[in-house]
């Protein structure tokens, strides 16, 4: 059976606990490839314990995960995802040709045409220090890293969280289109509603470490369409995260 | 992969390439004054063996200047592998894991063990040859001052063992896969400073101990009763003293013989008169337990092949630490 058979990401009741609690919790879920796909959930919901799972940085507790069909373990990513966290470590000694560079020499599918072309579009000098950079550089410069490796699914942590308005917009439009053109499968997570409207078509929606709501943006606009105030994904969203408050309280 | 590794270790291999032009150009300018010394004192000749004419005004003269200078570079050479431990091995992914650049590493296409594999030689590399040659430079010092110099204390003097033969490197391998260990265990740069800090002397100074133990003694026995060195060698160590009596048998209590031996009255006693009543009351000859200068490079071997099988521990702790998932 080839890997372009297999989906992205499939779970089936993964879980995952901390000495403080369970982070996730029986979350069965597929990841279809092709789709931008928005993990939406307030702090602590578990998606970047999902997405830990995903990289095999993180153990699954129970339930089961494959990532294009293989369970990832502690020897390494697999090859075919890109993955880019809120915090997105770079070697900040190192110039922005020597980050690339660096990507080349740890990928065996590195495009270095193609890291650069990003790397100039986003005007980022290659000489530059990355820890000079300011924070939208960064956030070019580590994403010509995760995009030169030619994945075919890009996984982003809170890539946006600490960006200017500007910057966010410029950094999300380039990602999407990008992605759309190379048909990557794109996993994107926020806590931002309303910057996801418009770019992403598939939702994954968690609460206290379970998912709440799941599919395809047009499927769920459509089977809450008549009720007032669900005609957007953002209204949708939030009105879900209200119940699970709401629960939470009662 | 190494070239990343190269990059990344690049200010430490600097140091160290600084530090062994440095510590080569000042060894070698010493010892060129050193060996100046002995042809102006005339003393060349007591570097290969001690003679009585070496214990003159020239001599000693010389060793006020030199031998605690030699010391030191002995000291320099057992000391450099605790540091390369420390501040080599102990940061070398401690820090990664503590600026969270392990998530960049541990999320590109190379398998993490291919990874770790990299950066563990490519940083050893170097430091291991710095030790190499830095124990090359300061023996041919030691040698140059021979007998004049530690050497005169023979093989098991701490500061001429440690600093000779394959222990250096031993230490090194030890101390560096100590701290790349606990650094990957521990995630914490100054955890794991401390830590290998402490184990590596704590590891070290313990064995140091236990040396002479492995040692076989070898009894040598003279007829000379009173002099606490006789029939020993020089650089001989001794590790116990005592008499045997006519029949061969060592002499449970000499200090009971000897007493009777002390005059009533403070008076000289000569030592032919001492030896003689020593002899009546049942001390027949004297002995000594010394370590056999030959068995040296055996003890060395013996040390450096614990430290190496630590080693061997702490890269398989090391795999384990890195690919382990939290």
């Amino acid at each position: 059976m080839g890997l372009r058979e297999h989906p992205p990401v499939v779970a089936e009741n993964l879980g995952k606990k901390y000495s403080r609690g369970w982070a996730l919790r029986d979350c069965t879920l597929q990841i279809p490839a092709g789709r931008i796909v928005a993990l939406v959930g307030p702090n602590g919901a578990g998606k970047s314990t999902l997405m830990g799972m995903i990289t095999g940085l993180l153990r699954p507790t129970s339930g089961r995960i494959t990532v294009f069909g293989d369970v990832p373990n502690g020897r390494g990513m697999h090859a075919a995802v890109a993955f880019l966290t809120q915090a997105k470590p770079l070697y900040p000694q190192f110039t922005v040709a020597e980050t690339l560079r660096y990507g080349e020499s740890s990928n065996p599918g590195w495009d270095q045409a193609y890291a650069e072309e990003l790397v100039r579009k986003a005007q980022v000098p290659f000489a530059a220090k990355v820890g000079t950079l300011s924070g939208g550089q960064r956030t070019r410069v580590a994403l010509a890293l995760a995009l030169g490796k030619r994945p075919r699914l890009l996984m982003l942590d809170e890539p946006l969280a600490d960006l200017d308005p500007l910057a966010r917009e410029t950094v999300l439009r380039t990602l999407v289109e990008e992605c759309r053109t190379q048909g990557i499968t794109v996993l994107l997570s926020s806590h931002v509603l309303a910057e996801l409207e418009g770019v992403c078509d598939h939702l994954v929606l968690l609460t206290d470490g379970r998912v709440r709501l799941v599919g395809d943006v047009d499927e769920l606009l459509r089977a809450h369409a008549g009720q007032p105030g669900l005609e957007r994904l953002s209204q949708l969203a939030l009105s879900y995260l209200r119940q699970a408050e709401e629960g939470r309280a009662a | 992969m190494i070239w990343t590794v190269w990059r990344q270790q690049r200010p430490v291999f600097i140091t160290l390439a600084t530090g062994l032009v440095v510590a080569a150009a000042a060894i070698l300018l010493l010892r060129a004054g050193m060996v100046a010394d002995l042809h102006a004192g005339n003393i060349v000749d007591c570097v290969r063996r001690s003679m009585e004419s070496c214990r003159g005004e020239a001599a000693r003269d010389f060793q006020k200047t030199w031998y605690d200078l030699i010391h030191i570079a002995q000291v320099v050479v057992i000391v450099v592998p605790a540091l390369i431990g420390v501040f080599i091995g102990a940061p070398l992914f401690a820090r990664e894991f503590e600026q969270g650049t392990h998530v960049l590493a541990f999320t590109q296409s190379v398998s993490r063990t291919r990874w770790m594999a990299t950066k563990f030689l490519v940083a050893a590399f170097p430091a291991l040859l710095f030790v190499a040659v830095l124990q090359l430079l300061v023996r041919s010092w030691v040698n140059a001052a021979g007998e004049l110099g530690p050497l005169a204390g023979g093989p098991y003097y701490f500061t001429t063992f440690e600093a000779q033969g394959v222990s250096p490197i031993a230490y090194t391998l030890f101390a560096y896969t100590l701290g790349v260990f606990v650094g990957a265990l521990f995630k914490r740069t100054l955890v794991a400073i401390t830590l290998t800090l402490g184990v590596f002397v704590a590891v070290r100074g313990a064995l140091a101990l236990r040396r002479e133990d492995v040692v076989e003694p070898i009894r040598v026995l003279s007829n000379d009763l009173t002099d606490p060195y006789a029939a020993v060698e020089r650089g001989q160590v001794v590790v116990g003293t005592g008499f045997l009596d006519a029949k061969g048998a060592v002499v449970a209590d000499p200090s009971a013989a000897k007493t009777k031996c002390v005059p009533n009255a403070p008076i000289e006693v000569s030592v032919e008169d001492r030896t003689a009543c020593w002899q009546q009351n049942g001390l027949a000859r004297s002995f000594r337990d010394v370590l056999p200068i030959d068995q040296a490079t055996t003890v060395h071997l013996l040390e450096a092949s614990i430290f190496a099988g630590l080693a061997v521990l702490f890269v398989l702790g090391s795999v384990w630490a890195v690919r382990r998932q939290v």
